[in-house]
């Protein structure tokens, strides 16, 4: 790369004119729609076999859907794109992470029993076992 | 439209330079950090007409900062799933694309700095991070980085330093779009969040752990994602498995807060972190110099988007691609390279 090759990079005109223009293209474009229920496929083939998992997470807190995409790679860790930086072993661990980041998406719940909540179901808070319907890593 | 919400007026290009600016290390390098935090302010100010409708953001529309587009375009990146058969590697992040997307959005927020603070030396300062992580976890909260006078400390939301916030004073650093629970960029107005070491890890990375990465001689391989051995998903924090999140992503979640979600460019110290990465890649290129880019140009189709030839994600200016971006050196250089 030259200078040269960034004239124009960053002044105001230019940017106004891609904005407007990858805006209009934004809306046409593809990718992983919000929804109540996420779905991973995960595929691999083994001594000629095909390897299809798929994965069917529906997660709520406190009775509201968390409507965006979950994620599993093929060595099972869990992730979220809302938190991108990093994946779990639990998707129990990622829900309370969750709400460590987003606490304006997670106001008081007042019909909650948050210490009797956790001690209730620490159980469930094992890698592996909570992977949702279909699941398995 | 072109509206400041300063009294500054924004120049409307910035001059091309034959000379490479030189990018420092922020802590030792006053001026780099006092232009820096001047620049950004100065592009969060600066209004030149796109809205939150741009960002796909529903509802009233509201003008949109220069600052904020490049948090809108960071977090579309990152909901563009390549392919968007598979929900792993997006436009940005976990695949080949990582790092030279991330150089991409640099140059052009260098390039943005640059106009408004009408330096065409400025270069962007980094943070080397490896060398607070060698201090003990206990002090790394009260690194030279945190101070008042560079990018201020922790807190909800963060009270000292150049971004503080205050509900009474307009100028204040405002967080105004962010990704929420659902990953949905929306409307906000509050201060800035910082929680250092509240995820679950005590200390940032270590120089070993940048060591270990920079000698690393393969940049990246199959499966080309979270999953791949290489210097790509080591510097990018996804291995080794046992250590992760490392690096890049150690920092991110380290610094916690509004460095969380895919809005974290809301955090000045993403720019930060993002020029150590892009120096720790400069180092690697640097050591491994007869070592391709991969995946080459002719690589499968489902690597759309991280091949060297292909269009990087793009939102604010015309695509790069990654072999644009190889080498850089006339246009900016590292002061020093990590060994």
């Amino acid at each position: 790369m030259k200078p040269g090759d960034l004239k124009g990079f960053g002044d105001p005109e230019s940017v106004t004119e891609a904005v407007t223009a990858r805006s209009v293209k934004k809306k046409a474009r593809g990718g992983h729609g919000a929804g109540h229920v996420s779905e991973v496929v995960r595929t691999a083939t083994h001594r000629g076999h095909r390897i299809t998992v798929k994965t069917t997470y529906t997660i709520d807190v406190d009775g509201t859907p968390i409507a965006g995409h979950f994620g599993v790679t093929d060595d099972g860790q869990v992730h979220y794109h809302a938190v991108p930086n990093v994946s779990f072993d639990s998707a129990i661990d990622m829900v309370k992470k969750l709400i460590d980041a987003f606490p304006d998406d997670f106001p008081p719940c007042p019909d909650c029993d948050a210490v009797g909540h956790d001690a209730a179901h620490a159980d469930h808070d094992h890698p592996h076992h909570d992977a949702g319907h279909g699941g398995g890593h | 439209m072109l509206t400041m919400t300063t009294p500054t007026t924004t120049p409307a290009t910035v001059e091309v330079t034959d000379m490479a600016v030189v990018r420092r290390n922020i802590v030792t390098d006053t001026r780099s950090r006092d232009r820096f935090v001047e620049g950004v302010k100065l592009l969060k100010a600066e209004h030149l007409g796109p809205t939150t409708r741009d960002l796909g953001i529903p509802g009233r529309a509201v003008p949109v900062s220069t600052y904020d587009l490049f948090v809108g375009w960071h977090h579309m990146a990152m909901e563009s799933f390549t392919p968007a058969s598979q929900g792993d590697r997006n436009a940005a992040h976990r695949g080949p694309a990582f790092l030279p997307w991330h150089r991409f959005m640099l140059l052009l927020l260098e390039r943005s700095l640059q106009r408004v603070l009408r330096d065409r030396t400025f270069g962007l300062p980094y943070w080397d991070w490896a060398a607070d992580g060698e201090a003990r976890p206990a002090q790394q909260p009260r690194s030279a980085v945190w101070s008042d006078a560079c990018m201020g400390g922790q807190g909800d939301p963060v009270a000292n330093g150049p971004f503080a916030f205050s509900s009474s004073d307009p100028r204040a650093w405002r967080v105004k779009v962010a990704a929420n629970v659902h990953n949905q960029l929306v409307k906000t107005d509050r201060g800035l969040r910082r929680a250092f070491a509240k995820n679950g890890l005590p200390g940032l990375p270590r120089q070993a752990q940048v060591t270990a990465a920079v000698d690393l001689a393969v940049f990246d391989d199959a499966p080309w994602s979270t999953a791949s051995p290489g210097f790509r998903n080591q510097l990018e924090g996804w291995r080794p498995a046992n250590a992760a999140p490392g690096l890049h992503n150690r920092v991110h979640v380290w610094v916690g807060g509004d460095m969380l979600p895919s809005s974290s460019p809301n955090d000045p110290v993403f720019y930060l972190n993002h020029c150590n990465v892009d120096r720790l890649w400069a180092s690697w290129q640097a050591r491994h110099s007869e070592v391709p880019y991969v995946p080459g140009a002719s690589a499968h189709a489902d690597l759309t988007g991280h091949r060297l030839d292909d269009d990087l994600f793009a939102f604010m200016s015309r695509p790069m691609k990654p072999r644009d971006l190889i080498d850089v050196s006339a246009v900016y250089t590292y002061d020093v390279l990590a060994q």
